[in-house]
């Protein structure tokens, strides 16, 4: 009896492994042929007349990505230093939406940054009438650029980093204090190490995500010496109809972010995006907290104040004439239809991936099951979305009919890094601790998963469904190739707007994005932990 | 004469008290036991001023310790692990236990007298992760000598060491205790370590402490 059900134990193991590289295989597959679409299109899709230089792109697109890396880092770490040093009211709330950063959709941020920022925004407004000056257009171009990858990216990693020095150990802590370490020291001797050793895999995220940045890009470039090569692939289709440049722009991307990837992929994930946060018990000296005062103004007003302006430019008297306009209800339910196929199939492939690898004991086995989590980081999405767009033309179909499967699975390969960050771990924890007991008592595959499995990352499966979910709401980038005036989502529906010079539509569809993206990523994983505690 | 009068405490939302009623004289070891949960760790956070009583008063030699943040304590401390921070030398990590303004060379006399008095001599300039278990506690201890407080802590130190390690730094803890008249608590499961270095003990049940 034992034996059959150790047998069954190993049964299942194999069988979750089976899953998960039958996963990673269909993916690679994907990417080949969307790879081999693009190879075979690069000959005859066009003249490539309108290729620009790749030396600029190549050196803009590292400047900038560069510049918004270092920028980030240093804002995170100052933010994250400040939230750990300080208690205060409304500290998680604003820890909360730090997090959020990393879901708020990059078109929405950009048109925050320009209702703060830009030639009639408020502060232009406040400085004219008092001094006579004006910041001018100071949104758009590489400072409009710079601004809103730093709100972004420095917020998560502001995020990131503050769960690094939250997990410091209890113990530490006391050490330190009853040494009476100054705030120099204890940075120094406590934080400076788990930050350090989080910095290579968080940069090399925000470096790539910079690099491929579209939304913003294409938003707040101000022209094309400030292009990345997602907008000037987007260009070469949409602008100029040459399939050829494009396909010669994205084979180059591909390169480089595969040479920046490869690397990057032996580096821990980074993703820590919720749980309880714990304000400091030990405080410092007059002088280090003042300065953490200050950190916490500057870079809440600054995250802050951009999100203020989407609400404030939404909630104007046309924003009831937009609900009830028949393009905003069909652009909304495509949004929320694809967002949430995108979360629920993220979900099911970061599951699949994730209980494979913790299965698993051979490492060339585990690191291709990690793999495909940096599929959309090697290939990001307008990439993946001119792969697609290209089979689908292959195929002889109408870009149309493919249009809501194509953006549900690439929206879906795009979360995948941030769910595989956010599951994997926990699985593995779990398994590493409970399989001999699950051996011992000869559970089946479903036991494990109900029982033991499934109780124990609720909070961690709201995450992700929370992540897919947003990701593919705020999407702009793949929607960019498909998207037309039937077919819209609420991301090229603002876009659309903005193009058009609709500000008020653009600002309505903002506040919409906004609302749904916050209350998603805040709400979801809280309901998922309530129903894990309320079901243990 | 380290005194807890009638110092009690109660996490907030737990219905269970804890009054704890101590002296502990200089060059005494008073050793606590009681099972995982029973208070053992917050007798001595309360000790050493991470948690504020919510009556009660901690006082050595007659003053007062109850408005002295942690840093301020007369109090070094020992815990199982972590006790120093692996990317620093064993010199370095000893060091941050001594006053800023203490010149460089006295620091350094200092730190040297301390790791040879536990038996170190020369290895302060080893990272710490390269030490084995064994080694770690001694530095810690080093520390703990250099500093000098008045009152020493020992939250089950000797557990993860193997049996003579645990006995030779029994050893140590009994003599240095005291050679400078330290007022020293050790909260442990370990028999072992009650038996070797208890001058008095205690149990603690039902957050309070019973003699015997």
């Amino acid at each position: 009896m034992a034996s059959n059900r150790t047998h069954a134990l190993i049964g299942w193991r194999r069988a979750r492994l089976a899953a998960g590289l039958a996963v990673a295989g269909a993916i690679a597959l994907l990417i080949v042929a969307l790879l081999a679409a693009m190879a075979m299109s690069a000959g005859r899709g066009g003249s490539g007349a309108a290729t620009p230089a790749i030396a600029h792109l190549l050196r803009m697109s590292a400047i900038q990505a560069g510049l918004s890396t270092i920028l980030s880092i240093l804002a995170g770490m100052a933010i994250a230093w400040a939230l750990d040093r300080l208690a205060f009211p409304g500290r998680g709330l604003l820890v909360a939406l730090f997090a959020a950063a990393l879901v708020l959709p990059s078109v929405v941020v950009a048109a925050g940054l320009l209702s703060v920022w830009g030639r009639n925004g408020w502060i232009n407004h406040m400085l004219e009438p008092l001094t006579g000056l004006s910041l001018g257009s100071s949104a758009y171009g590489l400072g409009g650029i710079l601004a809103a990858h730093v709100l972004l990216n420095g917020a998560f990693a502001a995020r990131v980093l503050l769960a690094r020095l939250e997990a410091l150990p209890a113990n530490r802590l006391k050490l330190g204090q009853s040494l009476g370490l100054d705030a120099l020291t204890r940075f120094v001797v406590l934080d400076w190490p788990v930050i350090r050793s989080s910095l290579p895999g968080l940069a090399a995220t925000i470096f790539l995500l910079c690099f491929t940045s579209f939304a913003i890009v294409l938003v707040l470039g101000g022209g094309p010496a400030n292009q990345t090569f997602e907008v000037a692939i987007y260009s070469a289709v949409r602008l100029d109809f040459d399939l050829g440049a494009a396909v010669r722009l994205a084979v180059i991307q591909l390169v480089v972010c595969s040479a920046i990837i490869l690397p990057a992929s032996t580096l821990a994930p980074t993703t820590a995006l919720a749980g309880a946060t714990r304000p400091t018990t030990w405080r410092d000296g007059p002088r280090p907290r003042l300065l953490a005062s200050t950190v916490i103004v500057l870079g809440g007003l600054g995250y802050v104040l951009p999100i203020g302006g989407v609400v404030a430019d939404g909630l104007r008297p046309s924003l009831a004439a937009l609900l009830t306009s028949p393009q905003f209800r069909s652009a909304a339910i495509t949004s929320l239809a694809v967002g949430a196929g995108s979360a629920l199939l993220t979900l099911a492939l970061a599951l699949t991936l994730a209980t494979a690898r913790a299965a698993s004991r051979n490492r060339t086995q585990r690191i291709a099951l990690g793999l495909p989590a940096f599929a959309y980081l090697a290939v990001p999405a307008v990439v993946l979305s001119l792969g697609f767009f290209l089979v689908v033309r292959a195929m002889g179909l109408p870009s149309g009919t493919l249009a809501p499967v194509v953006l549900i699975l690439a929206n879906a390969l795009m979360s995948l890094p941030f769910a595989m960050s956010t599951l994997a771990p926990p699985i593995e924890a779990i398994n590493n601790r409970y399989t001999r007991l699950s051996r011992a008592l000869g559970l089946t595959a479903t036991q494990h998963f109900t029982l033991v499995e499934w109780p124990l990352i609720g909070r961690e499966t709201g995450i992700v469904l929370a992540l897919g979910f947003c990701f593919s709401l705020g999407d702009l980038g793949v929607i960019s190739l498909f998207g037309t005036e039937h077919f819209s989502t609420l991301p090229w529906l603002m876009l659309r707007a903005l193009g058009a010079y609709r500000s008020d539509d653009a600002a309505g569809v903002g506040l919409v994005l906004l609302i749904i993206s916050l209350s998603v990523f805040l709400m979801v994983p809280y309901l998922f932990d309530r129903g894990r505690h309320a079901r243990t | 004469m380290l005194a807890l009068d009638a110092v009690s405490f109660a996490w907030p939302g737990w219905p269970d008290r804890y009054v704890f009623e101590l002296v502990v004289e200089a060059g005494e070891i008073v050793a606590v036991t009681g099972p995982s949960g029973s208070g053992k760790s917050t007798l001595l956070d309360l000790v050493a001023g991470f948690l504020r009583p919510l009556s009660g008063s901690v006082r050595l030699d007659g003053e007062s310790l109850d408005d002295l943040p942690p840093e301020r304590r007369p109090v070094s401390i020992l815990f199982q692990g972590d006790n120093l921070f692996d990317h620093l030398t064993a010199a370095r990590n000893v060091a941050l236990g001594l006053p800023r303004d203490l010149p460089r060379q006295a620091r350094a006399r200092t730190i040297a007298s301390a790791l040879d008095e536990v038996g170190l001599s020369g290895l302060g300039d080893r990272p710490s992760a390269r030490l084995s278990g064994g080694q770690k506690q001694r530095v810690a201890l080093a520390r703990t000598l250099a500093r000098n407080k008045p009152v020493l802590l020992l939250d089950e130190p000797f557990s993860a060491l193997d049996r003579d390690t645990a006995g030779q730094m029994r050893d140590l803890v009994a003599r240095l205790t005291r050679a400078n008249r330290w007022h020293t608590i050790l909260v442990t499961h370990q028999q072992d370590d009650v038996d070797a270095l208890a001058d008095r003990r205690f149990a603690l049940h039902h957050g309070t402490l019973h003699a015997g």
